[in-house]
């Protein structure tokens, strides 16, 4: 069995969908959040926030799940705005143009980044 | 000569009688504690499948000859919602989903012939035999 | 068969129960081995045993007979199991197969032709993580000038590698005279749009080097900055440009660049595999990138392509994480 490091919480905040992310995103943890955020994805008018503080690694499979939950929020009318990045996280989010279409607020004191 | 007798599954306590009579009629039959042992397990498996998913069917029992050969046939029939997907079911891998028709490739294997034919809302009938070697 | 091979387990036993002996066992181990290659199931070799048992020791008591046609009770499903699972690896046998075709007609699917025109000197690597590779290297050739496009398949693997069929389609496809970079990335993106799904996507550089006037110019679909090292200053600096991964969005445009090239500068354009170099000690930095690019400025493009995958492929034992790609574009002196 393959050790399963990510953990999705799910909160309702005032009609916003608030989801804490904690631990690695890659290929083998990305479908348990693919699968946890497809299922408000279809909601009309849905108003997103994930919250990453606690994220301090991610592959390219894990943008590959916000990008497809950008597309699909977008469809129906709705907002997905992400928090808490780390500079690396930053960085994967400004190489790949995300930042201009997705509503992206960096962590603000960022100096703890262990893996850097 | 009518060799035909069969057992109606209702409760999970039929599917015992039904390996009982499975275990009694392959002796009778000539079969080997083993053999014994595979048609026992292979009648418990399409019985609890039956109990499971359909709700109700029965276990009929046979003994057949072909050319010589003489063997043990189990028809496993029920009226409940049929196996959507037979080529799925019987793929290696499947019995461990615990789900409808899992273990029916482990009942091809225990026995020498299986035929099943199924149809989504009709019910499943499940044809197997096994030979004297 | 069968009763060749309960016979001689019959003779071994008999010898162990009349005096137990460790060599007995040894013997009795060797045996065992011939139930696996004459695939006799677990069922079978108790069943074997109670016979054996019954001809040396038939006044047991009954407790002992039952306990054995429990204990073959107990294995029927050991045995179905074992079957099953010997069934999958064949299964896994013939995927395997399958795999290897399938990566020999993505080699030549995918074939591409070095660029060779006067002053560039050109070299590439490019190492899968599993058996098909998600980068994507493909070089497009015209009289005075050279482009290349790097691309990065999310993910890897099989669903990676039919995705880049669609690239390689598309930059085959590119009508005359419209290989502007940000051209490129423009039509290319379209292409993939259409085509994939929801959360695939492609980052892609797309660089051309121009031989009359030695500009190199390039545009950037998401993917890693390309360096270019200055012979002049010895100094490298990164070739950012922006523009959106291809398949997100279809009307995106694509900013274009150029810088020029002297003699002895060079240009490295590199996949994630590359930067994102994972160690046990964390990830490596351009910093280091920069350093063992410099320690071979002087080589020649595929060896500074080389120098590179060595070191940072051993640095993970060579057991990459993810497909690994760098492509170098080193200007010369024109007489070669």
């Amino acid at each position: 069995m393959q050790e399963m490091n990510l953990q999705v919480e799910l909160l309702e905040q005032n009609s916003v969908q608030y989801f804490k992310v904690v631990g690695e995103i890659d290929a083998f943890t990305a479908p348990v959040l693919r699968e946890r955020l497809a299922a408000v994805e279809n909601v009309q008018g849905l108003k997103a926030e994930l919250d990453l503080s606690e994220v301090d690694y991610m592959d390219s499979t894990g943008l590959g799940v916000f990008v497809g939950f950008y597309k699909a929020v977008s469809a129906n009318g709705g907002h997905v705005k992400i928090t808490g990045l780390n500079k690396r996280l930053n960085r994967l989010f400004e190489i790949t143009g995300l930042n201009e279409i997705i509503d992206i607020e960096q962590k603000e004191s960022e100096d703890h980044n262990a893996t850097l | 000569m009518d060799l035909r007798s069969s057992v109606e599954i209702i409760t999970e306590w039929d599917i015992v009688a039904a390996r009982q009579l499975g275990r009694n009629e392959a002796k009778k039959a000539g079969f080997g504690t083993v053999d014994q042992a595979r048609i026992t397990t292979a009648i418990s498996e399409l019985a609890r499948n039956i109990y499971l998913y359909a709700g109700k069917g029965k276990i009929e029992i046979e003994r057949v000859t072909d050319n010589g050969k003489f063997g043990i046939k189990i028809i496993a029939s029920d009226e409940g919602p049929g196996i959507p997907d037979l080529r799925k079911v019987m793929e290696d891998g499947f019995s461990t989903s615990g789900g409808l028709g899992a273990g029916m490739p482990g009942v091809k294997r225990l026995m020498d012939e299986f035929k099943v034919v199924s149809e989504t809302g009709a019910g499943t009938t499940i044809t197997t035999t096994k030979w004297l070697h | 068969m069968p009763q060749e091979v309960g016979r001689q387990y019959k003779e071994i036993m008999g010898k162990y129960l009349e005096r137990p002996s460790e060599e007995d066992l040894y013997v009795g181990q060797q045996f065992s081995r011939r139930f696996i290659e004459k695939e006799i199931a677990p069922e079978d070799v108790i069943s074997i045993h109670k016979t054996a048992l019954i001809e040396l020791h038939p006044e047991l008591q009954d407790e002992v007979w039952n306990s054995l046609d429990f204990l073959i009770e107990m294995m029927i499903h050991y045995g179905l199991t074992l079957r099953e699972h010997q069934s999958l690896i064949r299964k896994q046998e013939a995927i395997q197969m399958e795999m290897n075709v399938a990566t020999k007609v993505q080699d030549t699917l995918l074939k591409t032709k070095m660029p060779c025109v006067g002053g560039l000197d050109v070299g590439y690597i490019s190492q899968p993580a599993t058996q098909m590779n998600g980068d994507y290297v493909y070089f497009l050739n015209k009289k005075h000038e050279s482009g290349v496009a790097v691309a990065d398949v999310i993910g890897k693997g099989i669903p990676a590698a039919l995705c880049m069929s669609m690239i390689k389609f598309g930059m085959d496809g590119l009508p005359d005279g419209n290989t502007s970079p940000q051209n490129v990335l423009g039509i290319i993106n379209r292409i993939v749009e259409k085509s994939v799904d929801d959360s695939m996507f492609i980052s892609m550089f797309y660089g051309k080097y121009n031989a009359e006037d030695t500009t190199f110019s390039y545009a950037s679909a998401g993917h890693e900055p390309a360096l270019h090292f200055n012979s002049r200053t010895g100094e490298f600096s990164e070739l950012d440009a922006k523009g959106l991964l291809l398949g997100v969005k279809p009307d995106t445009e694509y900013e274009e660049r150029s810088v020029v090239l002297n003699d002895g500068d060079f240009i490295a354009m590199m996949t994630d595999g590359v930067t994102e170099t994972r160690t046990e000690e964390g990830f490596i930095d351009m910093n280091a990138i920069q350093n063992l690019l410099h320690d071979v400025k002087d080589k020649s493009a595929q060896q500074i392509a080389e120098h590179v995958y060595h070191h940072l492929a051993g640095l993970q034992n060579y057991r990459l994480s993810d497909d690994f790609t760098i492509v170098i574009f080193k200007k010369q002196p024109e007489q070669v």
